[in-house]
């Protein structure tokens, strides 16, 4: 089977860039078989670990896509893209 | 762990103790590991990349060797070191009354209710439908995300029976856990495929969690065939059969949740102990 990549920019979503993933999640409600998570953001340094204000969208489940494209329709920024 | 002749591990008090929880430190461990708890599913384990999962399962050899690795790693009885690992998380499926069962006579005060992080990973959406005992409640008094957004998210035993209740009637499968072995401290209520603890095996074929003590038993004479059950299963154990008009059960692939019985208009189906089926006893 042709392997399926899924990229999501995370120069515009997450990780304190232009759009904080926990208020859009747009992506995450669309996609049926739910292959995105939302995580902490690696590579950050938060003020209160306690109570983490950095999230990323990566893709975790990338066999179970069924290539709907969704994802691209519904994300208001474009950044995510499928092939 | 122990399944059958009337050995059911989650009812056993001594595990939802505090005695357990001290000898373990697990107050320490799971401060850390709730700290990062979003993180743990996307970090590497021993070599392997959960993204790639699906892909690695379908290499001989590396394949087995890595979902052995993962049962390996999820069944472990040692005591916990890594909290960046899911080491001796493992659970199993139970009915609403083995649920109730544990809310009213074993689970450690305080008994809390908390966002489910499955949903909220998997969603985004808050929604309290974990309930959690002991250790664990003093560590979601510490995490502002896990708090649901209501005055008072401490239950009473009664309180926690009728959210759990409510949870398992809309159609939530109750999953209880060891987290990790041997301190038991969440009762959680989750659909698939939101749930992390579900999907390992659902989709993957990974043992992350046990199928119930019971299976379904359904009532020839009293099914009508409405197919109300058929939409309720997750699983895929009850379906249609087109030539005959009849609702037909797969109970190999029956994890025993019980949901289903509570939209059958007729009560045509019943749960019966695993054990009492030759075709699945013993098969969890």
């Amino acid at each position: 089977m042709a392997r399926i990549k899924i990229d999501i920019d995370h120069r515009i979503c997450g990780g304190g860039h232009k759009v904080d993933p926990r208020a859009c999640c747009k992506c995450l409600r669309a996609c049926a078989p739910a292959v995105f998570t939302l995580h902490q953001s690696f590579g950050v340094v938060e003020k209160d670990p306690l109570d983490p204000q950095l999230w990323s969208i990566s893709v975790l489940w990338p066999t179970l896509c069924n290539r709907c494209l969704k994802c691209v329709e519904v994300c208001p920024e474009k950044a995510i893209s499928v092939t | 762990m122990k399944h059958g002749a009337g050995g059911k591990w989650y009812l056993n008090a001594r595990l939802y103790s505090e005695e357990v929880a001290r000898k373990h430190n697990l107050r320490e461990f799971l401060l850390e590991q709730y700290k990062n708890f979003e993180q743990i599913p996307v970090r590497k384990v021993h070599g392997f990349d959960p993204k790639n999962l699906g892909y690695t399962l379908r290499i001989p050899i590396i394949g087995r060797l890595a979902k052995h690795t993962a049962e390996k790693m999820l069944h472990s009885e040692r005591p916990p070191k890594n909290p960046f690992h899911a080491d001796g998380h493992i659970g199993q499926v139970v009915p609403l009354e083995d649920g109730i069962a544990i809310l009213q006579s074993c689970a450690a005060e305080p008994i809390i209710e908390k966002n489910c992080m499955c949903r909220f990973m998997s969603r985004g959406e808050k929604e309290a439908c974990c309930i959690n005992f002991g250790v664990m409640s003093e560590i979601v008094d510490k995490l502002p995300r896990f708090i649901p957004e209501k005055e008072k998210y401490h239950l009473t035993r009664d309180e926690a029976v009728q959210r759990f209740r409510e949870h398992n009637l809309k159609g939530y499968i109750g999953t209880i856990w060891f987290g990790p072995f041997p301190y038991i401290n969440n009762l959680c209520s989750c659909q698939s495929p939101e749930c992390a603890g579900l999907r390992p095996r659902v989709d993957f074929g990974i043992t992350s969690i046990h199928k119930a003590e019971y299976v379904l038993a359904k009532d020839e004479s009293l099914c009508t065939a409405c197919g109300a059950c058929v939409a309720r299963c997750p699983f895929k154990a009850l379906s249609v059969d087109k030539k005959s008009g009849q609702v037909l059960l797969d109970v190999q692939a029956c994890y025993g949740c019980g949901v289903c019985r509570h939209v059958c208009p007729t009560e045509a189906i019943a749960l019966k102990p695993r054990d009492e089926v030759p075709a699945v006893a013993g098969r969890y």
